[in-house]
């Protein structure tokens, strides 16, 4: 019996609400795949035809909030930001559509955008990390600059995206407000490295 | 800039730090202003980061210039082996200003507090209280809508009817900005830098570590609960429903004929993080100074700044601990904005009481007293352990704080000789290094020293025993606290001795 194509975003919207509600519950590590399809009701096998790992589970959500995280980023868009406002809220924007994920994230996000060479690359965290980077390249060419995920400045501006991200999952202050000071720092630091003027505007009085 | 401008300015600059060190010992004067010049110049690895390159600024050199002098004071006459041990740690504690916090934390704030006093001239000096506030960095305003939607789950734009994107005036540990409410009323938000009690914390404690081997001796006890006292005072200023809940009970001790305004909360829109007010029109001091005021208007507002800092004193037993000519609104009606109560500082049952024994001893004017009071305010147990030439130097801080309680009639503020004597006693007090003494000091010599700084520079005067008496109900014949509500400022000219 072929089932159909509603059916199937169902069971796939499904296996990932559990999968969420375990890892929060359990932590990331402690939750098995076959905890997940038990939660689900279906086969384990069943349940490799939608995700070959529990890590592909975890960074589909990621990329679903992010992009819905980019998406609203647009709308709050006015044109008068400077490249820092822009980049300052594009993450900022992105990481409160994440804050539900929080409590697991740290080993997902270690694990899938790690920039060191592993075996396995994770091709859902491939995935977030060009379309994050282009979507950055679109902000730094709306004020004049060009670049490619690959050049220096990617790749700059990608450990710096990354620091932020570690800090933020382990963030234990209010509303993570220590990593927005650190996001503000990270996008001055890599603005100015960038631009190599001698900007910074003095305290206003 | 020509590389000549730029050679120029650097010998000024230099002149300048020099200017602040102290001037016997030629040798180490000028080693330590290379020191600290040095550190200062030093350009963090990312080149332009002057709004958080706590060291970019000549008010943080400033600020490095006491820190270095104050420590100085701890070497003056060890051996030389124990000066270049001594500079390697004040190397280092330069570097650390620079780099820790580069949310430029309490270290500002720390750097003039346990700073000491150059030898300036009482103008400059009256100038440089102030000017070494420490700030947070600014924010943009995607940093102000992150901090709203964690605030209020709502943007700016979305809470007020109309809302000011660049910030007009600088807090403490942010900034504030106009705002408009639905209802019409102009509001001025002030806005937390978000982890800045974090950030005052972590200072706090590197430089509890950086000082550790320096040795400060048998005060060291004393250094380490001073550390913590500042760490509570500006921890407590994170708190902003703490500062409005203050500005309420400030605001409640006042009546609208007094002619001392304090700005009105707007709770619906303030939180621990954000707080709403009233937003007052009008000037700061030195745009106050710059339109020429008649001596009757600075003697107005000299009289109008004593009462409610009075008025706080002696019945809330609350100290503005931070008091800046920010705080301060010169309204165009001639009425006195009184604005950020973040800074402040309640005194304990135990400090109000030793404020009144005190204040019975000065008025009494019983010197046997006074010194058994100078001494225990100085930690020590007896007049023979503090020994004479502290008592008779913190003696002398302490008459001259209080002076204006026992002198009759018109006090003028304003006075070079008055102001000059204050401070060469605290010159002379630092450079002893007799820094020893309770916590609580750090805050009621700031709280003078502030206020003088303003009243000194307004050239101001007024009757201040005659305030006192009322707004204390004490140390006269009549104690007329009860009519205290019905009490106006003085007309202007009024039996003011001829304004200039």
């Amino acid at each position: 019996m072929r089932i159909s194509e509603q059916a199937k975003q169902l069971c796939r919207a499904r296996i990932l609400e559990k999968a969420a509600e375990l890892f929060a519950a359990r932590g990331f590590d402690q939750t098995t795949t076959r905890d997940i399809a038990l939660a689900v009701g279906v086969a384990a096998g069943t349940m490799f035809n939608y995700f070959p790992s529990k890590e592909t589970m975890a960074m589909t959500m990621v990329n679903e909030a992010l992009a819905q995280g980019r998406e609203e980023f647009l709308t709050r868009l006015d044109g008068g930001e400077s490249l820092e406002e822009e980049l300052f809220l594009l993450i900022g924007t992105e990481l409160r559509r994440l804050r539900p994920l929080r409590p697991f994230l740290g080993p997902v996000l270690e694990r899938s955008l790690s920039p060191f060479p592993r075996k396995s690359v994770c091709p859902e965290g491939e995935t977030a990390r060009q379309e994050h980077l282009e979507c950055v390249r679109q902000i730094m060419l709306r004020h004049g600059f060009v670049t490619t995920p690959e050049d220096v400045a990617g790749t700059i501006y990608w450990s710096l995206y990354l620091g932020i991200l570690a800090s933020w999952t382990g963030d234990q202050s209010d509303n993570q407000e220590s990593s927005r000071a650190l996001i503000d720092y990270a996008i001055r630091t890599f603005v100015q490295m960038i631009s190599g003027a001698h900007r910074g505007g003095d305290h206003v009085r | 800039m020509s590389a000549e401008t730029t050679r120029k300015r650097g010998i000024e600059a230099r002149a300048a730090l020099l200017d602040l060190m102290p001037r016997q010992e030629e040798a180490a004067r000028r080693r330590l202003a290379e020191l600290v010049e040095n550190v200062a110049a030093k350009r963090p690895p990312t080149t332009s980061f002057s709004r958080f390159w706590i060291l970019g600024s000549l008010q943080a050199k400033v600020t490095c210039a006491y820190l270095a002098y104050w420590l100085r004071s701890r070497w003056a006459d060890a051996e030389e082996r124990e000066r270049l041990k001594s500079e390697t740690h004040l190397k280092a504690a330069l570097e650390l200003l620079g780099t820790m916090g580069y949310l430029r934390g309490a270290v500002m704030k720390l750097g003039q507090m346990l700073a000491t006093f150059p030898d300036a001239l009482p103008d400059e000096f009256a100038r440089l209280l102030p000017a070494l506030h420490f700030e947070a960095p600014p924010m943009h305003y995607a940093m102000v809508r992150e901090v709203f939607l964690d605030e209020f789950g709502k943007e700016p734009h979305e809470l007020f009817a109309s809302f000011g994107k660049e910030a007009f005036a600088a807090a403490s540990l942010g900034q504030v900005h106009r705002a408009r409410l639905h209802t019409g009323e102009l509001v001025a938000v002030k806005i937390q830098y978000p982890g800045i009690a974090r950030t005052i914390e972590s200072d706090l404690k590197n430089l509890r570590l950086l000082m550790q081997p320096m040795r400060l001796g048998e005060d060291w006890g004393n250094v380490v609960a001073k550390l913590a006292e500042v760490e509570r005072v500006l921890l407590a200023e994170t708190d902003y429903l703490a500062e409005a809940s203050f500005a309420q009970t400030v605001r409640d001790s006042f009546t609208p004929g007094e002619g001392i305004v304090i700005p009105r909360v707007y709770h619906d829109y303030s939180t621990r993080r954000v707080l709403t007010t009233e937003h007052l029109e009008g000037v700061h001091l030195e745009e106050f100074l710059d339109s020429a005021p008649s001596q009757e208007m600075r003697d107005r507002y000299t009289y109008l700044m004593t009462v409610a800092t009075m008025r706080m004193l002696y019945r809330t037993h609350w100290l503005l601990a931070d008091p800046n000519p920010g705080n301060y609104i010169f309204m165009p009606d001639g009425r006195l904005g009184l604005v950020d109560f973040g800074c402040t500082r309640q005194l304990s049952e135990e400090e109000w009481q030793m404020q009144v024994e005190v204040e019975d001893a000065l008025l009494r004017r019983d010197e046997e007293e006074m010194e058994r009071l100078v001494v225990k305010a100085s930690l020590y147990d007896s007049a023979e352990q503090m020994g004479r030439e502290r008592l008779e130097l913190i003696g002398r801080v302490i008459r001259w704080q209080l002076e204006p309680w026992l002198s009759d009639g018109i006090f003028d503020f304003g006075d070079e000789d008055f102001f000059r004597r204050g401070m060469d006693a605290m010159i002379e007090v630092t450079r002893k290094g007799f820094m020893r003494g309770m916590p609580v000091h750090i805050w009621t010599t700031r709280f003078i020293l502030g206020a003088r700084g303003v009243v000194y520079r307004l050239k101001g005067r007024c009757d201040f025993q005659e305030i006192y008496r009322r707004e204390s109900g004490r140390g006269g014949e009549e104690s007329t606290m009860t009519s205290r509500n019905e009490a106006s400022p003085p007309p202007e000219g009024e039996g003011q001795g001829g304004g200039r």
